[in-house]
């Protein structure tokens, strides 16, 4: 079976400007060299923190920004080399709601303009089909469709999200990336916008690559993980596996982390030194070697290969001197 | 959906507190509350009637009439006297005033517009060459100074009426294309300005409906503050003989008066600086609170 | 909790006047505060729970905000009332605050090193070597590697972990007997986070001071704080200790919002449990218990009155509810 969506040693580097006549001087590399499968209705979470390259990741695979290198094959076609009018026809196949519910709505434009806009972009329907389709798609995300007309200010966090949702699902997409959709919202409406993807994707079967630095939301929804670091995906694992037995220090610490609402639970933290280097200069070899607490001599030479650790129905691929 | 319609139906029934309102309304709402604001309209729409008077000839029309004797006291004929050659200086104040609103208008609108579209490409191709080149007009223009500008576009269009008029919108359009620059710079990297590309929404569509209606309250305010500088500039330049010619103007009042204050006959400096005084400060009390109005951070 | 307690609220209620009239934003709220104590202030945003920590510093905006009723003592001294000048003398030595977001509280155009020793010449009067010296102790203290170095840097060369260090060995500088963290955490990424909380437990200890800690992270008040409090709308739902609040919490929101959550460990990819509806508008709360709409246990009684905490100081649990659940064993 072919998956919905593939990405082969994708990369994204931005150059950094510097200096007379603003020469190149350095380059970010915000993805370096990622390479993952997505199924057909399946969801992968990618967590990493901050400047991991996790969102870049997402904008690169739906060619907001174009990718440096690499390919990403969406359902055996290639985004990467596809014609503008082709990539057009495409964007009916991929979506993206955004985490920040008061940036994602644009604030002149009614709730129907905004759900509406997609259909009118790909020419489906006439304007009266389009517009039960979008009362169709309020439904789906549960608002009343006596809200067309509003503004998005008059909403709240949990409701404008629900907005954007309806927007990216106005075209029926096979692939929805989902950056950091819940981080912005307060804990009890981020369970009803959880539970409202998971349907989503039962009912629909939607692919999800769901981006997140909250590890326990990402096991939530998800079926495999991607663990990222300084650009690179250091491990991925069915999503019981990575949390059971994770196998990059990296995640471990990761897991060790998050803070969990019981007393009880006294873990055993890793807590590790120092900070994320800057993607401008990372370290040689390992990009986590610096703070790595099972730091090996090989470390900080040889950039380590990804080995497969897991079995033939459970891969699980890491990319750690310790287990090469 | 099971699970998420009944929690939708609980939001909005607890939402009852929303008010249906647009940015726009909520805006209006907040200016009609601004009494400064409101007095400063008011005294604008005023001088706006009487403008529009001049125009359809319902009044002013014999401003250039030599009806009485030299400099004649206020009298029941003459509101505000007349001036050397006898012409009657409430007529021409009034007159004066339509001269002001056209300058103000023509120069606001193109100005604005001017600086909306190119302020809109520099800010949404920033860093790229339509940008530097956009910027580097900019410095020019900034570079030169303004009364050198007017002298020399009057010069070099012969007399032309409007020399005045593209002297200050070659100017004027300068701060309000900054300004929409530095603005559009903060839009295109919103998210929903993604969300547009990610739909697939052409590049110049996304210009037009996605960011420039959000630079709109700039614009708004951008327009109102240009109007009062061209008028200013109006009557500053016909004062040193630069602007108006065949018309009449404050600038050319205040030019005559130069002898008659001397002779201690103050009628004509009065009439046209306490007249541009009154316009000037409403429209700026109008222009304040139309910014606080239209704050975006304020109205949330 | 023995002995007096350092900080006493009662009654505390905070008012903003808005476009659309009077926000009641904290309403009625008392709690205490002992020696060594840590106090959790969790709730979901526009709870009360930062605008309470606030007033204990006198830094309620004002206007559109003020204080409308009930007292604060700190160490018997009521605060309520007193002037800017006053409450200028209290912040820094008696009571410290930590902010989100570090970058608020530093000057960018100062080096953190003089942002420090100007405190402590100030409050301490100390000279300026003896300053430097404590100011580069106290950067050690909290976790600053090579801290001779870092006090001559400016704060955007440091990364957002090593900022929040230095606003809390900033806030430690005069010794306070309380310290107001809100949100000290949420900024920064999961593994930094770690760092500085477990750097706070250990400072708290050590400095033996009392501290309340406000945040949405029902995980962060787990690991750190001795006893919490629960606010909804402006009001207490649930105060406990930590280990009776996740282990039988009471009132129906507590159990909710514990139930919403996602937890690492436990893979179901099923339905979270939800809490259906939002938040009430605070312009338009009910006349009844300010969850009801939300409440599954809600009956006739919660929609006409306004449940008040049960129990007294002494009790281990107090909870605003009508029907609340029982606690077991």
């Amino acid at each position: 079976m072919t998956a919905l969506l593939e990405i082969r040693n994708l990369q994204k580097h931005f150059p950094v400007r510097g200096g007379f006549l603003r020469r190149v001087v350095a380059q970010v590399k915000a993805v370096d060299g990622v390479s993952f499968k997505l199924e057909f209705g399946k969801t992968l979470g990618l967590v990493g923190e901050s400047g991991c390259g996790k969102s870049t990741l997402g904008r690169a695979i739906l060619q907001l920004q174009k990718p440096t290198g690499g390919q990403v094959i969406l359902e055996g076609e290639d985004l990467t080399a596809a014609s503008p009018a082709r990539l057009l026809e495409m964007r009916r196949e991929m979506q993206i709601i955004f985490q920040d519910p008061f940036a994602s709505l644009s604030p002149r434009r009614t709730v129907a303009q905004t759900i509406r806009e997609p259909l009118e972009v790909h020419h489906i329907g006439t304007p009266a089909e389009r517009n039960r389709k979008v009362e169709e798609l309020l439904q789906v995300v549960g608002m009343r469709s006596n809200v067309l007309d509003r503004y998005p200010h008059e909403f709240s966090g949990g409701q404008r999200q629900r907005i954007g949702i309806a927007r990216a699902l106005a075209l029926n997409p096979k692939l929805i990336i989902a950056d950091e959709p819940v981080s912005a919202l307060d804990v009890s409406v981020r369970a009803q916008v959880l539970n409202l993807i998971a349907g989503l994707q039962r009912e629909h079967g939607i692919a999800f690559l769901f981006i997140s630095h909250d590890l326990s939301v990402v096991e939530h929804v998800s079926d495999h993980v991607g663990v990222m670091y300084l650009g690179k995906m250091v491990e991925l694992a069915p999503a019981k596996e990575i949390y059971r037995d994770p196998r990059h220090p990296y995640t471990q610490a990761l897991l060790s982390a998050v803070p969990v609402p019981d007393p009880k639970r006294k873990s055993k933290r890793i807590v590790l030194t120092g900070d994320v280097p800057s993607p401008m200069n990372p370290p040689p070899g390992c990009p986590f070697h610096k703070r790595c607490p099972k730091v090996m001599d090989v470390c900080s030479k040889v950039v380590p290969p990804v080995v497969d650790v897991g079995s033939a129905d459970k891969p699980h691929r890491v990319a750690c001197h310790l287990h090469s | 959906m099971s699970t998420a319609l009944p929690d939708a139906t609980a939001a909005l029934a607890g939402g009852g507190a929303q008010r249906r309102e647009s940015l726009w309304s909520k805006a209006a709402w907040k200016f009609r509350r601004d009494r400064a604001g409101m007095a400063g309209l008011a005294v604008v729409l005023l001088y706006f009637i009487a403008a529009l008077g001049v125009w359809t000839g319902l009044w002013a029309t014999s401003w250039a009439d030599i009806g009485g004797g030299k400099w004649e006291a206020v009298s029941a004929t003459h509101w505000f006297g007349t001036n050397l050659i006898g012409q009657d200086i409430f007529e021409r104040a009034l007159y004066s005033v339509s001269t002001a609103f056209e300058v103000g208008l023509v120069v606001a609108v193109m100005a604005t517009l001017l600086g909306a579209l190119l302020g809109a490409m520099a800010g949404f191709f920033s860093g790229r060459f339509t940008d530097e080149v956009i910027l580097w007009v900019m410095g020019v223009l900034d570079s030169i100074p303004f009364y050198l500008l007017v002298a020399a576009i009057a010069f070099a269009l012969e007399g032309n009426p409007y020399a005045m008029h593209v002297a200050m919108i070659s100017t004027f359009w300068i701060t309000t294309g900054r300004l929409v620059r530095g603005e559009v710079i903060k839009l295109k990297n919103l998210e929903f300005v993604e969300a547009a590309h990610a739909i697939g929404v052409p590049e110049y569509t996304i210009i037009l409906r996605h960011i420039i209606p959000n630079t709109l309250h700039i614009l708004l305010v951008q327009s109102t503050i240009t109007f009062v500088a061209a008028i200013k500039s109006e009557v500053i330049l016909s004062f040193l003989g630069l602007g108006v010619k065949d018309g009449m103007s404050w600038g050319l009042m205040i030019a005559e008066s130069t002898f008659e204050v001397l002779a201690g006959f103050f009628n004509n400096f009065l009439a046209a600086s306490v007249l541009l005084f009154g316009l000037v400060m409403a429209f700026n009390m109008f222009a304040d609170a139309l910014q606080d109005a239209l704050d975006p951070r304020q109205v949330s | 909790m023995s002995g007096q307690p350092l900080l006493r609220v009662r009654d505390l209620v905070v008012e903003f006047s808005t476009e659309h009239g009077v926000v009641r934003a904290v309403d009625r709220v008392s709690f205490d505060v002992f020696p060594n104590e840590t106090l959790g202030l969790v709730g979901e945003s526009g709870c009360g729970k930062t605008v309470t920590g606030l007033s204990i510093l006198g830094l309620i905006p004002s206007p559109p905000g003020r204080i409308a009723g009930g007292s604060i003592q700190l160490d018997g001294r009521e605060l309520v009332g007193l002037s800017e000048s006053e409450f200028r003398r209290i912040r820094g030595r008696d009571v410290a605050m930590i902010f989100q977001e570090p970058m608020t509280a530093l000057n960018p155009v100062f080096t953190i090193g003089s942002q420090m020793t100007d405190v402590l010449r100030r409050y301490k009067g100390l000279t300026r070597r003896q300053a430097r010296a404590a100011a580069i102790e106290l950067l050690a203290k909290v976790g600053i590697p090579a801290p001779d170095r870092r006090i001559d840097e400016y704060p955007h060369q440091l990364s957002g972990g090593m900022r929040q260090r230095v606003v809390i060995a900033m806030a430690l500088s005069c010794g306070p007997k309380l310290i107001v963290a809100d949100e000290p955490t949420t900024a920064l990424d999961v593994t930094t986070q770690a760092q500085v909380l477990e750097q706070i437990v250990k400072l708290q200890q050590e400095f033996r001071m009392s501290m309340i800690l406000v945040t949405h992270d029902l995980g962060v008040v787990a690991e750190t704080c001795h006893r919490a409090i629960v606010m909804y709308c402006g009001r207490i739902a649930e105060k406990a200790e930590i280990g009776p609040l996740f282990g039988a919490p009471r009132h129906p929101y507590t159990v909710g919002l514990l139930e919403s959550i996602p937890r690492v460990g436990v893979h179901e990819k099923e339905d979270l449990a939800v809490i259906p509806g939002m938040v009430p508008d605070l312009l338009h709360l009910p006349r009844g218990c300010r969850f009801a709409d939300r409440c599954s246990r809600r009956q006739a009684r919660c929609e006409e009155a306004l449940p008040e905490l049960d129990g007294d100081d002494e009790s281990v649990t107090r909870v605003a509810c009508f029907h609340p659940y029982e606690r077991m064993s």
